[in-house]
């Protein structure tokens, strides 16, 4: 096993030997249950009429469709948690240089710390998703955009992991990262409200927003510029971390 | 290769916020010694220490282990380092054989060389009756001492140890100055602190910091030997009555007692006999402690004198 899949696992571990991340795990998962129910409440109430209607939306439009909006939406504010400790942590508690005097370069340490946080948070989305997928037992699902919905969440969460990161790899606190990494979030998860209110929808604002990719998959439509928009986030704030690692060392 | 010293600096400097924290600092050090590095605070030692571990570089000069630049081949060299700073990097919430195993593996130990390091490290370490508690719940005895034993774990040639006795009580402080006397038998030891008595106790060679430029660096014996005797006698004397001893080069009055330096040649004995001889009643006569302070005034005394040149 290579020193960043160490760092990675050890990362995984310290996350579930905390409180944290199990309180956000269960708060996220009692929400969305909730949420679950209500919409697969009134599901039920619409059903009797939607079954007269030849083209009317099924259980997929009706009660996975919200479910994956709210786990989207809760992404938003968790991932900023559960990402502000993987160096600015470090940093206050003094462990920084355990890794930057190990063998491990800069860009090894950022990601072994992202594939431990990414590791977690794709546990929560799996859980998540088990929610609308549990219904297959009961009806029939749109299995095909469930996927397509499920790998655009992992892409969404592995663009707003490494926002959290790189937030972390400049604060020198946790709960300044995650504030800023939660400013960042917002900031592209708006950005071309104030457009698309004038109507525009495919500026170049538009292509710079989060829901703009996100949508699509929710849709069950996997489509290359969207994964390329998710991975090219990544790629910059990773890449942003590791600079700011290595700034550290020469900065002090 | 295996003819240069483990461990070289050549004209290390640091600038930290437009000051220079260590300026022209050359060092070298070889396998089988321990070097201690002394100073008062903020003398330059931990910002060192860091450069020699990579984890700050310097802002000019090089830093070589076993022959390899730290900037040109730093995964390498950090390999062959383990490094303790100020402050012991634990994690608070694993267990102290977790976060062994983690530094081991950590620095490039796979398989069972991993459990064999552990194991091993725990022995030598003494952790074995804490191997199974938490991290955060430890002492700072033993916090200390996981901290060494990370340090150590990957058996490294060189080893960085940023005031490994430090906050200690008298007796983890021993057991730690064993330990590292005993690591310096195989290993190239630096260790910084700012108790004369760490040094002494293990150190054979020391260097000392002073407003981040080195000030001495040689062996220990050198900077302690005492030129000095410190006497005390019943009879109440003054110096007039020592001058006319002809071994005595000069006395002066320290608190309750006389710091008498002798002439060249004369034994400390010749001085007891004479004592003796005149009926002062002697009752205490030892070499005088070259305490730090008084290195760092000989040194400070030194310069000023240079500069007055």
């Amino acid at each position: 096993m290579s020193g960043t899949l160490i760092l990675a696992r050890t990362e995984l571990r310290r996350l579930f030997v905390q409180p944290l991340a199990w309180a956000l795990l269960a708060a996220v998962l009692g929400v969305l249950a909730y949420f679950f129910l209500l919409s697969l409440q009134a599901f039920l109430a619409l059903m009797p009429k939607l079954a007269g209607s030849a083209s009317a939306p099924g259980v997929t439009d009706l009660v996975a469709l919200p479910l994956l909006r709210a786990i989207a939406s809760l992404l938003l504010l968790v991932v900023p948690l559960l990402g502000m400790r993987t160096l600015a942590g470090e940093r206050q508690a003094g462990t920084l240089p355990l890794l930057l005097a190990s063998g491990l370069g800069d860009a090894r340490i950022v990601l072994g710390k992202y594939l431990g946080l990414l590791a977690f948070l794709f546990l929560l989305v799996a859980l998540a998703l088990a929610m609308p997928l549990s219904l297959d037992i009961g009806t029939a699902l749109d299995l095909g955009r469930l996927c397509a919905a499920a790998l655009g969440l992992l892409l969404f969460a592995a663009a707003l992991a490494a926002i959290a990161l790189c937030a972390s790899s400049y604060a020198q606190q946790p709960a300044v990262a995650a504030t800023v990494a939660l400013a960042l979030n917002l900031v592209l998860w708006i950005l071309d409200a104030g457009a698309r209110y004038e109507g525009v929808t495919s500026g170049f604002i538009n292509y710079l927003a989060l829901p703009t990719h996100l949508e699509p998959f929710l849709h069950g439509l996997v489509a290359t510029v969207d994964i390329v928009y998710f991975m090219l986030i990544a790629a910059v704030a990773l890449a942003l971390a590791t600079r700011r690692l290595g700034a550290s060392r020469r900065r002090g | 290769m295996s003819a240069s010293p483990l461990l070289q600096l050549h004209g290390v400097d640091r600038v930290l916020a437009g000051r220079a924290v260590v300026a022209d600092l050359n060092l070298s050090l070889d396998r089988g010694s321990v070097l201690g590095l002394l100073g008062v605070n903020g003398a330059g030692k931990s910002t060192s220490l860091r450069m020699i571990a990579g984890v700050l570089a310097p802002s000019t000069g090089r830093v070589l282990v076993a022959g390899a630049d730290l900037r040109e081949h730093p995964e390498t060299v950090r390999r062959q380092l383990g490094y303790l700073p100020e402050q012991v990097p634990l994690y608070a919430e694993l267990r102290v054989m977790e976060y062994l195993d983690f530094c081991a593996r950590l620095h490039g130990l796979r398989g069972a060389a991993v459990q064999h390091a552990v194991a091993n490290v725990v022995e030598r370490c003494d952790l074995g009756e804490v191997r199974r508690r938490l991290l955060g719940n430890l002492s700072k005895g033993f916090q200390q001492r996981v901290g060494i034993a990370q340090a150590i774990v990957h058996d490294p040639a060189l080893i960085v140890l940023d005031e490994p006795a430090s906050g200690l009580d008298p007796v983890q402080a021993a057991n730690i100055r064993a330990l590292v006397r005993e690591l310096g038998r195989e290993h190239a030891v630096i260790l910084s602190t700012h108790l004369l008595p760490d040094v002494q106790a293990c150190c054979d060679r020391v260097a000392i910091l002073h407003q981040g430029r080195l000030r001495h660096d040689g062996p220990l014996h050198a900077l302690t030997t005492a030129d000095s005797l410190r006497v005390v006698t019943t009879a109440t004397l003054d110096d007039t009555k020592w001058k006319t001893l002809s071994c005595v080069q000069s006395a002066e009055s320290a608190d309750a007692a006389w710091r008498i330096r002798l002439v060249p040649d004369a034994t400390p004995a010749q001085l007891a006999q004479a004592i003796v001889a005149n009926g002062w009643g002697l009752s205490e006569l030892r070499a005088e402690d070259a305490g730090l302070e008084q290195i760092f005034l000989r040194i400070a005394t030194a310069e000023n004198a240079r500069e007055a040149a």
